[in-house]
């Protein structure tokens, strides 16, 4: 019974010398923050802020070389905790949500073709650049909604819709869209053109119904372009979001019907 | 010269139903101008020629309407005089738009208005006595892309880069595309400047043996090439290839040849010392070396069963493709689908106002008998397409990463070898699309690559610039 | 020789530590999701357990058996083997930071492994040599490595497919795993087994 109790304790004690040693004499510093940012971080190593999972960004955020804040799926909450941690600031940005611009629905926009193949949206571009008569606008085989982590994109009518509440401004479907219609607004925008397509109101008008021709009479409803709310490229009329527009009267008057007040709300499904 | 039968057979490949028999008979036949062309600045692989003219201008046939743009790419020439209508985007027979100069081929400059560029376009060279780069510069300044199908700039092909010499020099007239027979006939026809156009490359590339590789479905042209090529001196061979889908492409080609192995991207095959051009590209180079006439205008098969009367038409670049049907007196039941190439590679277009170009080398209409609408189902794995693969990849694999989002995965399985010939597809007994996968898996890691450089070069630029100020 | 050919055969394919013994269950699901981090599990796992034997047999016969211990042994192993692999964790971080960044997630998991004590039981049990009983913790090692990287290929290829939904992530793995197991019976009764 002593033999054993001397035995195990003896054991026990000289694996710990070792290990004191080992720890004072080979081990490596690390800064301690590392772990603490680790285990604030959602710890899913989905990729989404850029990094190698988040043990990668964990590190980037302690050498200061990533940006606090970049973690889609954690959000401001991490972001705040983080700040915590490391003692600076997150970098307040106001909450961005996901802009599908097209508003062509089936009944609007013609079909040129039948799409007879896999129903993704990357797929369907590289055939002769789409079913869809319009070429810039959305063409609604979802490859956006597979992308989406929050489940956030729903396909309505052949368009792709976002529902605000739940999107997280992560990005991941602006860069799969093929016809890169979609766009990262700052949610307190209410007032949106959805229309992508800068060719000229009569070739507009014969792929669409429903395609902005720039005749900017949404600038001069909403205090001319002294006001600065809108800016155009070609004949696409695109809200300035810095300083987004706040009459919604000059929705009703859009003569294309493009526009739209916070279409972001509708697919609240 | 003798005529040998291939030795050697590439892993893979299927047999699709050929229906070469509906035009393969015919003789080519010139199209009269038509009134209107429409001429991409995209006809070639590699950046977009720049355009400089502008609406209102007025040019004549083969002046430069735009500039090379680039080391792979090609200028482009205006395939008829007239006056510049418009320049703007148009849709190209592969999806996406390029810009493309709209030429009215009726109007003439009126008195007092200067053609741009007048006169004879190129001159005549004696090609005997020409140097290698007088040579490699008319090729260039004639516009000549690869007509089989890819159209990269032929001038940069027969100008290997330092260190590397090109043994042998193969002509492909294999054309293992379905319904397309516009080779064919050039070979039948053409056979004597095909036989022109291979001296010239010679004396470019140095001496080197030929081969000229003919799918062994085309004996008449078999016949008329070996009368054309009788008393050709040095080490030139006829090779008959099997009957075998992709014997055209430019790897297995290669193989079935000379038996050497192109290695994976960014490998060309003049790291194994061979250069493959198509018939008519040589029957190009010919033209622009003994006749000084540029890249205007080539054969295009017009085939399928929603035509009327299948044929192959010299058109020149540019027309667009309702006015090829129209002179084959037009369509005799509404198309189902309308192709922009073979059926195995070709790509389904939505409308008939796309333009050819150098690279068109036919365009199939065809019927809902022909057309099959399909619904992929779930892969059975019953490896079909792993057989049928010529490249020796997974396509089940590949496809099913690609379906579940898996991009890197598919990069694994090297989906970059993929030369999208379709024998997947082809052979999938759940109809999937597995051509498809690859293509959007190819073009997807392409765009990372792409970004990934701009995000090096982006960040290099940063670092110099700090360097500056400091 | 041909006692070592047995022991090899012997614990790699019939009686497979992950496949026939049910030992180290956790990584065996836990790591096996990619074959490139399976990989690095089972280099992980083959040094830690040929080292750990090689170290629990001279606890047993220099300190446990001259003192009438053999009923300790268990919490003596235990013991034994988590300060070892601590050890080799300081150590390795120190001396071989390429190798901890290859191996370095995977040893805290190898710390309380039962495929790890489950081998010194073993060795404790038969009471065989020293170069044996190290070669058999390799060779039940590599048969460990065998069935995480075979299994790992397998999710991988899982991880495309469809299956309905209440099967889909660890439960399609589990019953992969078992008939995994299954195909493993089938060596059983290919050498005559010494363990």
């Amino acid at each position: 019974m002593i033999t054993a109790i001397v035995c195990i304790a003896g054991i026990g004690l000289v694996a710990s010398f070792v290990l004191a040693v080992a720890d004072k004499y080979l081990s490596v510093q690390e800064d301690p923050r590392i772990g603490l940012v680790l285990s604030e971080l959602p710890g899913a190593n989905c990729g989404g802020c850029g990094f190698a999972g988040c043990d990668a960004y964990a590190r980037a955020l302690v050498e200061g070389t990533a940006p606090n804040g970049a973690c889609p799926a954690g959000g401001e909450a991490v972001a705040a905790k983080i700040a915590g941690i490391l003692g600076v600031e997150a970098s307040a940005t106001e909450k961005r949500v996901a802009l599908v611009k097209c508003c062509g629905t089936r009944s609007e926009a013609i079909r040129v073709g039948d799409y007879n193949g896999i129903c993704d949206c990357n797929v369907a571009a590289m055939t002769a650049g789409g079913d869809k008569g319009c070429v810039y606008g959305c063409l609604g085989y979802g490859a956006c909604a597979n992308v989406c982590p929050k489940g956030a994109i729903s396909i309505y009518d052949g368009l792709a819709k976002v529902d605000k509440r739940l999107c997280i401004g992560c990005g991941k479907c602006v860069s799969v869209c093929p016809k890169k219609l979609i766009e990262l607004v700052p949610s307190s925008a209410t007032i949106h053109v959805l229309c992508n397509n800068p060719d000229k109101g009569p070739s507009v008008r014969k792929v669409c119904g429903v395609g902005c021709m720039g005749c900017h009479l949404c600038e001069k409803n909403s205090g001319g372009k002294e006001a600065g709310h809108f800016t155009f490229q070609g004949f696409l009329a695109k809200v300035n979001y810095s300083n987004p527009p706040t009459d919604e009267q000059i929705v009703a008057k859009c003569p294309a019907k493009c526009m739209s007040v916070d279409p972001l709300l509708e697919s609240g499904h | 010269m003798k005529v040998v039968k291939s030795a050697f057979k590439f892993k893979g490949g299927v047999h699709p139903d050929y229906n070469k028999g509906l035009a393969n008979n015919k003789l080519i036949e010139a199209l009269p101008m038509p009134s209107e062309l429409v001429i991409s600045m995209s006809q070639h692989l590699g950046a977009p020629a720049k355009c400089i003219v502008k609406p209102g201008d007025y040019v004549s046939r083969g002046q430069i309407i735009g500039e090379r743009n680039g080391f792979i790419s090609v200028c482009v020439r205006a395939s008829a005089s007239g006056l510049v209508k418009a320049v703007e985007k148009r849709l190209g027979p592969a999806g996406g738009k390029a810009d493309a100069v709209i030429l009215d081929t009726t109007a003439s400059a009126p008195e007092g208005v200067e053609m741009l560029g007048d006169g004879p376009v190129l001159k005549p060279l004696d090609w005997e006595n020409s140097s290698r780069e007088e040579l490699i510069a008319r090729v260039e300044e004639a516009g000549i892309c690869g007509m089989g199908g890819a159209g990269f700039p032929t001038s940069v092909k027969l100008n290997p880069p330092p260190g590397k010499r090109c043994e042998y020099l193969i002509i492909n007239g294999a054309e293992c595309e379905p319904y397309l027979c516009a080779d064919h006939r050039v070979m039948v026809e053409k056979a004597s400047r095909i036989r022109l156009g291979v001296e010239i490359m010679r004396k470019i590339l140095g001496e080197c043996a030929v081969r000229i590789a003919v799918e062994s479905n085309k004996p008449d042209a078999i016949q008329a090439l070996s009368e054309a090529f009788a008393d050709i001196s040095g080490n030139v061979e006829i090779v008959v290839l099997s009957v075998l889908y992709p014997q055209g492409s430019e790897k297995h080609q290669i193989f079935a040849t000379v038996k050497r192995i192109v290695p994976e991207p960014p490998a060309l095959p003049i790291d194994v010392g061979c250069v493959v051009e198509n018939v008519s590209t040589a029957v190009a180079i010919a033209d622009a070396v003994e006749k000084g006439e540029p890249l205007l205008e080539r054969v295009t098969t017009v085939s399928g069963d929603a035509i009327s009367e299948p044929k192959n038409i010299l058109a020149p670049c540019g027309t667009k493709y309702s006015d090829l049907v129209q002179f084959c007196s037009g369509t005799k039941e509404t198309p189902a689908k309308v192709i922009s190439g073979g059926t195995m590679m070709g790509f389904a277009v939505p409308s008939l106002e796309i333009a050819t170009t150098k690279t068109t080398s036919g365009i199939l209409l065809l019927s809902s008998r022909r057309v099959f609408q399909y619904t992929s189902g779930p892969c059975i794995n019953c490896g079909r397409c792993v057989r049928a693969c010529p490249m020796c990849l997974n396509p089940a694999d590949i496809s099913k990463a690609v379906e579940a989002n898996d991009i890197s995965d598919a990069e694994r399985a090297h989906v970059m070898t993929c030369i999208e010939c379709g024998a997947c597809s082809f052979s999938c007994p759940a109809y999937r699309t597995i051509t498809q996968f690859c293509r959007r898996a190819k073009n997807s890691i392409r765009a990372r690559i792409a970004a990934e450089k701009a995000k090096a070069a982006a960040a290099q630029n940063a670092a110099e610039k700090k360097e500056i100020q400091k | 020789m041909s006692g070592y050919l047995i022991i090899l055969v012997g614990a790699v394919l019939v009686n497979n530590f992950v496949l026939s013994r049910f030992l180290g269950c956790c990584p065996f699901l836990g790591v096996s999701k990619r074959t490139e981090t399976a990989l690095g599990m089972s280099g992980a796992v083959i040094f830690v357990m040929t080292v750990a034997s090689a170290v629990s047999w001279c606890i047993d016969h220099w300190l446990l058996k001259p003192n009438d211990l053999d009923y300790i042994h268990t919490l003596a192993f235990i013991l034994v083997i988590a300060a070892l692999v601590q050890f080799i964790d300081i150590a390795m971080k120190r001396f071989l930071p390429p190798l901890h960044a290859a191996l370095g997630i995977f040893l805290p998991l190898i710390t309380t492994n039962c495929a790890v004590l489950g081998v010194a039981e073993i060795n404790f049990k038969q009471q065989t040599g020293f170069g044996e009983a190290v070669f058999f913790s390799f060779a039940a090692a590599v048969g460990f490595s065998l069935a995480l990287v075979i299994f790992s290929g397998i999710r991988e290829k899982l991880e495309h497919a469809d299956p309905p939904r209440c099967f889909r992530g660890v439960a399609i793995a589990l019953v992969t795993g078992g008939l995994l197991s299954l195909a493993f019976m089938g060596f059983s009764g290919l050498v005559k087994l010494p363990y």
